[in-house]
């Protein structure tokens, strides 16, 4: 009698059978449904909530473990551009996302210090909300009054993005005062306060975070700024040569390089990363070439003055 | 065979639909929708937007609450109880005894669902706003939430198979939460630049239940917001019932497994 | 024929938490039901009665051997159709009333409405619940529950009934009942296989009988063929008889009482009696009957399974 015990098996391989089977077309299905509607489904910049003061409360005293996991969205809602650029406006819910994070947990300090970053960069690279940013970091430094870190951001988010020389070189002397400031901060001041926008005082700005930064895109992002201005530098320099050659001799010259002449004449003029720049002999126009593998951030044309007057 | 599981399914729902804990939470639901109402009020002018929001999501979690407190005992009841030993007796296979429960709790599910949205469409209406098309687009909303809770209910069943309600409880309610970060947890994944971990977390998203699929139709599909409406992709939602079904069956056929085995002492 | 086929049926069970000990229920049993006939399933409690026929009922899975019913495997579901079964202790959905649960029973087995109605009736009257039809299961008291059970037990007109302790938690009047319906049921042809601790009514009912003890079987056979081999001795009365006849019969007796003007003689076995029978006989003294004196099933019982428990008892447990 072989009975019980063979209905059994055949009963279970029935079921693995069934179940091998379903599991299987799982996969496929979902992929094929995510495509549609492609990815969360719903919509994707959607906060549940909005308040600080409420997820702090739901957060039942786990308040730096949800931080984390705020976070973490913050990062995959600024890094993921593919993401990005599926919704309507790229980083509507960053500066609620990096407040509810700092809400949780006011030490994590890379939040204020990347995160003022994310918010102050302009459409497409970040939420150009450079007013959002100086409230975060504003926020760090009430939870931080000693941290000069926070200052020294502040006043480069003042001076980099909204031009307001004056203000960053207010906040960067009050830093100077901290017991822990390093000593070229009121320097640092000092030059913003008497001369305003330059463009060495940026390029120091930006070359300070490539070299300290320990992330990979804020370092990438003062990289792309650095060329930018080097790149600015260039074309400024060549059309003011541009100009004087037109006041000398009425017109245009043929070429970049004969308008530099000498023992260049026989090197194109090429940007940083070595693509030529691209000239326009009828207008006498000078701009990165198209295939350049820069990614041209704006410079200020303020910065053109320091610039003459240090040249 | 389908007599069977339609007797025990009937036999489920009669048990089902009669316990306390089922009138305690339509209550709440109700109670959540009448105050939408008054939430609603205070938005000026986006009433609707706030009773459909707040209403779905009720109906949500309060469907979820349901399909959990009562799917957790199906099977356990049984054995606790010893009813089972005279159905067992019975020309019932057991996967029919197992089929017959789920539908039972599915079929009490829908009674409920349709008393909540029923709920809804009153608070819609009172509200007068959205016009047939309006109301009628709710169901299709509704029907997703129904795909979820068939889901969850067949967890919380497999669960009932082999361990207490207690646990099961735990075990389906943290699958439900986790089935909504499904998402988060791919992103996770890909995040960490460790190869291993990242296919552990692709895994994992396959393998855990998905629930952003049933998330498809929102107000924006229903009453559509200033200047942007979306409408509802059928096909979407035929492949979020795909989805439900297919799961849905390979959590049924484990019970059945683990439900064929057993002994019942 | 055989209805209920058992074979080298081996049932262990794992005990304990971390390292298994198999705790071995059912060893190597093996039994034949025929049809038609009562058969009576004895043992104390734990030796493994209810976990045989849990077997049979496929509600536990055997770790060795096979049992049959009706020619087919007990996992064969379709077979299920034509038994009747009655747990012990049962419960029963206690949110419905005797005629829904008849009547959900009765779906399982596929009858339908039309026949069904009817078939409830007559089986709630014939287990005596007619006026509590439409009260709920949970208002039942034990003896209703047992009736509501046995009745379930029958809804499909069974071939073969295996009844667990029908007359546990039943007084007088309802073990008089369950013993109504099991000798109409043999009437009709039905075989029922019932296990039971209440030896006067196994005794009263059954054709054969099994006795188990810690998953053994002592002893099976038919009623009349146990309790005849420990024949202890045989009374055999004569009319009034004096003299010296009174003397010789005194030898022959182990016992003897006077009943009136009778004498009851007590014989120890068949020969003496032969013996005393052919002196009275010879005699020509009145002879008045000639009876032998069985054990009960209980002496019965008690020396098949009690000898271990004896035992156990000197050791002083």
């Amino acid at each position: 009698m072989k009975g019980i015990l063979a209905g059994r098996i055949r009963h279970g391989w029935f079921c693995c059978g069934i179940f091998l089977f379903c599991a299987v077309l799982i996969k496929p299905v979902q992929d094929r449904l995510e495509a549609r509607v492609g990815g969360p489904g719903q919509e994707p910049d959607l906060l549940y909530f909005s308040s600080p003061a409420v997820v702090k409360k739901m957060a039942l005293g786990y308040d730096r473990l949800l931080a984390d996991f705020y976070w973490m969205r913050v990062i995959q809602y600024y890094g993921r551009r593919d993401e990005a650029d599926k919704r309507p406006v790229r980083y509507k819910n960053l500066s609620t996302l990096l407040d509810i994070t700092t809400t949780l947990d006011p030490d994590l300090l890379d939040a204020y210090r990347a995160g003022c970053l994310f918010l102050s960069e302009a459409d497409p690279l970040g939420a150009g909300q450079p007013g959002e940013a100086l409230k975060l970091l504003d926020k760090g430094i009430r939870a931080h009054p000693q941290e000069w870190r926070l200052w020294y951001d502040k006043g480069s988010i003042d001076y980099l993005f909204l031009r307001d020389y004056r203000a960053a070189g207010e906040v960067w002397r009050e830093a100077s005062r901290l017991p822990e400031a390093p000593h070229w901060m009121e320097p640092l001041a000092a030059i913003t306060l008497s001369q305003g926008g330059a463009i060495e005082v940026a390029k120091a700005l930006w070359e300070k975070q490539y070299r300290e930064s320990n992330r990979a895109d804020v370092r990438e992002n003062a990289r792309n700024h650095l060329l930018s201005i080097q790149v600015a530098r260039d074309i400024w320099s060549l059309e003011t040569l541009l100009d004087k050659c037109r006041a000398r001799t009425g017109s245009f010259p043929a070429s970049l390089e004969a308008l530099v002449g000498g023992e260049n004449a026989r090197h194109r003029i090429v940007d940083p990363l070595g693509t030529p720049y691209q000239y326009n002999a009828a207008t006498g126009a000078v701009s990165l070439g198209p295939d350049s593998k820069i990614r041209y951030l704006p410079v200020p044309d303020s910065y053109r003055q320091s610039l003459t007057t240090s040249n | 065979m389908l007599q069977r599981v339609f007797a025990i399914a009937r036999n489920t729902y009669r048990e089902t639909v009669r316990d306390k804990i089922l009138y305690n939470l339509i209550l709440f639901a109700l109670i959540m929708i009448l105050s939408s109402i008054m939430l609603g009020r205070l938005t000026l002018g986006n009433e609707d937007r706030v009773i459909l929001d707040l209403g779905l999501a009720s109906i949500s979690i309060f469907g979820m609450l349901i399909a959990i407190f009562i799917g957790i005992g199906l099977v356990y009841k049984e054995l606790e109880k010893r009813t089972v030993y005279a159905l067992v007796a019975k020309p019932v296979h057991r996967y029919e005894l197992i089929l017959g429960k789920y539908v039972g709790l599915l079929f009490t599910l829908l009674v409920n669902l349709a008393v909540m949205t029923a709920g809804l469409e009153l608070a819609l209406l009172y509200t007068g706003h959205i016009g047939l098309g309006g109301h009628l687009r709710v169901l299709p909303a509704v029907f997703l939430i129904f795909l979820s809770l068939a889901l969850t209910t067949a967890l919380a069943l497999l669960f009932s198979t082999f361990s207490t309600p207690a646990l099961s409880a735990v075990f389906t309610f943290f699958l439900w939460i986790i089935g909504h970060f499904g998402r988060d947890l791919q992103n996770f994944g890909e995040l960490t630049k460790s190869a291993p971990v990242g296919r552990l977390c692709q895994a994992l998203y396959y393998i855990l239940p998905n629930l952003a699929n049933f998330s498809l139709i929102d107000n924006r599909s229903i009453i559509g917001s200033a200047g942007y409406s979306k409408s509802i992709d059928f096909v979407a939602l035929a492949g979020s019932t795909l989805y439900s079904t297919l799961y849905c069956a390979a959590i049924l056929s484990l019970s059945i497994a683990i439900f064929m085995r057993r002994d019942f002492k | 024929m055989s209805v209920v086929e058992i074979e080298n049926l081996t049932k262990d069970f794992s005990v304990g938490f971390w390292k298994k000990r198999p705790l071995r229920a059912l060893d190597r049993l093996s039994l034949e039901v025929y049809q038609g006939e009562i058969f009576g399933f004895l043992g104390p409690n734990g030796a493994g009665k209810s976990t045989t026929i849990k077997i049979l009922m496929n509600l536990l899975h055997p770790t060795s051997g096979n049992a049959r019913i009706l020619g087919e495997p007990v996992d064969r579901i379709p077979m299920h159709q034509r038994i009747g079964y009655l747990p012990e202790n049962p419960y029963f959905y206690d949110y419905l009333t005797p005629a829904e649960l008849l009547t959900y029973t009765g779906r399982l087995f596929g009858m339908r409405r039309s026949e069904l109605s009817l078939k409830v009736d007559g089986l709630l009257e014939s287990v005596g619940l007619t006026e509590a039809r439409d009260l709920q299961l949970r208002k039942f008291s034990k003896g209703m529950v047992q009736r509501i059970g046995i009745a379930q037990a029958l809804i499909n007109d069974p071939e073969i009934v295996f009844l667990d302790e029908p007359m546990s938690g039943l007084d007088p009047l309802g073990r008089m009942d369950v013993r109504r319906i099991i000798t109409s049921l043999k009437a009709k042809g039905v075989t029922v296989f019932f296990s039971s601790h209440v030896l006067p009514d196994v005794e009263a009912l059954c054709d054969r009988i099994a006795i188990l003890n810690k998953g053994k079987l002592q002893e099976m056979g038919a009623l009349e063929d146990l309790l005849t081999v420990g024949i202890e001795a045989y009374e055999v009365i004569l009319s009034g008889t004096r003299g010296e006849a009174l003397e010789q019969i005194r030898k022959l007796c182990d016992e003897v009482g006077s009943m009136e003007d009778r004498l009851r003689l007590r014989v120890a076995n068949r020969e003496r009696m032969e013996a005393l029978l052919d002196f009275v006989f010879a005699q020509k003294l009145e002879l008045i009957s000639v009876n032998p004196i069985r054990p009960s099933l209980e002496e019965h019982f008690q020396s098949a399974v009690g000898r271990r428990r004896s035992g156990a008892l000197e050791h002083g447990t």
